[in-house]
């Protein structure tokens, strides 16, 4: 790419979810959202293949009707109350419209249809971009204005998305389609806990931000894209092949990982709150994605020779270590034992 | 997104139908032709617009019931097979397949899924029938191709025939795709007149802006008694629009294909035969190519 128009991009893609989270009035809000869609549609069709063009486009779509759905639900606002202060919104249609358009944004079910589309017909790294930094903005809007929405509204768009998160991903042999599904049950879980404990939902989006960029940057270094590829890509770094797994596990959310620590809160605060039967249908329709996570690990991991694979083995290319994968491996793994101090994080 | 296509599509409906990638969420199943104007309908050359209004619709209540049943008895099947595996196959099955036949001709159901056409359609003298072979092992695609121009005053070429199958649709009417993304290779096991044939694929994009590309490879028939087992890799595929190749090309994704067709275009007036034994998919380890085709740079710099 050219490389002032990179540098464009780049910094727009930076600024646009700083602003939003930095911002007091909708319009500021509103003006980074469009930022940050704007910046990245380039980087979705960068290839120009017909499936990147079909990608950005479904992108750019959902995307602007969401931002326009949240002027809308601000305009609505200022005119009934006179302000435009964001952690200001009253309880009632503006916050169920801004609810609509935040879960198109960040592809709650049931607005996720798009994610797996777009994330399947884009590259790796903008994949990574797509699940990661661009939820930022959508979601410290929702944490903003999280006092005045709808608890039940909410408790069941998490329901829902967690549900169809672990559903969308049991047939999937395409990675980036599954890491789609693991996004959608991830932000159900974030949006599960958004009312009753607005900490906890930034505590998860830590944890996944840090969870998702390590899968996505280990795909990366193995450069495969489907499960039958990843049957032989052990051979190029075996020891990444082996914190794959770990990882993978994180993210299902099993203990002693660190992705056991969010679902480990969430449920405790919720049982605090009496929901004992949400709690309980959380954890057990996580279990589907669980399914899918532990289906590409044993696929990875444990299918070593003698087992027939499908795919012939891979050259073992130069092989690039990276210190900041490294670094988010460890991250990604061990910070279940300082769940005190990540209680502590605002 | 979806929602607004459909509800366009309820309002424009018409006479003769010719179904599309659309859904009629209300009346749909209350009517017994139908047309879909969101991807504009064919016009045959030389003829009138069609102009027929809206509200001259038919209605059948005892149909839309069957089409109702029909569509939740799919969305019933679509849901089982979710549960049993990609593709209906169980996982390890689907992963670790190397070859998997996807059309064989053993019964008139088998045909039903081909539309066989020619430029019959626009005027043309060409002739296509479709029927099952001896012993019903195999189909025989049989006709004579004309190339005598149509006179309707805006065509200018002429003769051609094709089959392709018919879009794979889901519970009511959703677009469904083949995932062959674990193959690599078409295997066809044809008898040919030693005509050359072009192969084309088709992924049915989501918008309709990409409607017409389409993926061709030529495949060249050797004639004689003997079968002729052809193995066309996807890597060699190009991409065409509307008949142009394009440019730009790249390679096809195989994890979302919606049709495969035949076509013979060879300006060869006369009679025309070709026997399909059946159509399958091939993982062909030896085959390490990506890609066939490189991206010159267009207009370089001395």
């Amino acid at each position: 790419m050219n490389p002032y128009t990179s540098v464009i991009i780049t910094l727009s893609l930076i600024m646009g979810p700083l602003l939003t989270m930095s911002s007091n009035h909708w319009i500021m809000a509103w003006t980074g959202l469009e930022i940050s869609t704007l910046a990245i549609i380039p980087l979705i069709a960068k290839q120009h293949h017909p499936r990147a063009i079909e990608a950005a486009t479904k992108y750019f779509l959902t995307q602007a009707t969401a931002s326009t759905l949240i002027l809308f639900s601000s305009i609505m606002n200022a005119w009934t109350l006179g302000q435009w202060d964001i952690t200001q919104m009253s309880n009632n249609t503006p916050c169920m419209i801004l609810t609509t358009a935040l879960a198109i944004k960040l592809g709650l079910a049931p607005f996720h249809f798009w994610l797996p589309e777009v994330l399947q017909g884009t590259t790796t790294m903008t994949a990574l971009i797509l699940t990661t930094w661009q939820k930022l903005a959508p979601l410290s809007l929702l944490v903003m204005t999280s006092q005045s929405l709808n608890t039940p509204l909410m408790l069941t768009l998490g329901l829902t998305s967690t549900l169809i998160g672990g559903w969308y991903g049991l047939n999937q042999t395409q990675l980036r389609k599954i890491m789609a599904s693991s996004s959608i049950a991830h932000l159900g879980w974030m949006t599960t806990i958004l009312t009753l404990s607005p900490k906890l939902t930034l505590l998860t989006f830590y944890t996944y931000i840090i969870m998702t960029s390590t899968t996505f940057l280990m795909i990366k270094t193995l450069e495969t894209n489907m499960i039958s590829v990843m049957m032989t890509s052990w051979t190029k770094l075996p020891t990444l092949n082996t914190m794959m797994m770990l990882t993978l596990m994180s993210l299902a959310g099993l203990p002693p990982l660190t992705g056991f620590t969010p679902k480990w809160l969430i449920l405790q605060e919720l049982t605090k709150q009496h929901m004992f039967i949400m709690a309980a249908a959380m954890a057990l329709i996580s279990l589907l994605s669980l399914f899918f996570y532990l289906r590409i690990s044993y696929y990875t991991t444990i299918t070593l020779p003698p087992n027939s694979t499908n795919y012939l083995q891979q050259w073992r290319h130069k092989t690039n270590k990276k210190l900041y994968l490294a670094t988010m491996t460890t991250l990604s793994i061990t910070l279940l034992p300082i769940t005190p101090t990540l209680l502590t994080i605002p | 997104m979806a929602l607004s296509f459909k509800l366009l599509d309820s309002v424009f409906l018409s006479r003769r139908c010719h179904r599309q990638n659309a859904l009629h969420p209300l009346l749909g199943p209350l009517l017994t032709d139908c047309i879909s104007k969101l991807y504009s309908s064919y016009r045959r050359p030389g003829t009138s617009p069609d102009n027929t209004p809206p509200w001259k619709m038919n209605f059948s209540f005892e149909k839309g019931v069957d089409v109702i049943k029909k569509n939740f008895g799919l969305l019933k099947k679509e849901l089982v097979d979710h549960w049993k595996g990609p593709e209906g196959y169980h996982f390890d099955e689907y992963l670790l397949q190397q070859t998997r036949v996807v059309w064989e001709f053993r019964s008139q159901k088998d045909l039903d899924e081909w539309v066989v056409s020619s430029d019959a359609e626009i005027g043309g003298k060409s002739e296509t029938y479709l029927k099952l072979g001896k012993n019903n092992q195999t189909a025989l695609l049989y006709g004579t191709l004309s190339t005598e121009v149509p006179r309707d005053g805006e065509t200018r070429y002429s003769g051609y025939c094709s089959m392709k199958t018919k879009l794979p649709k889901g519970a009511f009417g959703t677009k469904k795709y083949y995932d062959w993304s674990n193959f690599n290779s078409l295997y066809l096991r044809i008898r040919g007149d030693g005509r050359p044939w072009m192969i084309n694929i088709y992924t049915n994009p989501y918008f309709s802006h990409q409607k017409d590309d389409l993926y061709n490879y030529f495949m060249f028939t050797r004639g004689g008694p003997y079968w002729q087992e052809i193995k066309i890799p996807f890597s060699k595929f190009f991409l065409s629009s509307r008949g142009r190749i394009q440019d730009e090309q790249y390679p096809l994704w195989l994890d979302k294909i919606s049709t495969v067709g035949f076509t013979l275009g060879d300006k060869a007036d006369g009679p025309f035969q070709l026997e399909i034994d059946f159509i399958g998919l091939l993982k062909d380890r030896a085959h390490t190519e990506e890609f066939a085709y490189e991206k010159y740079e267009k207009n370089p710099q001395a």
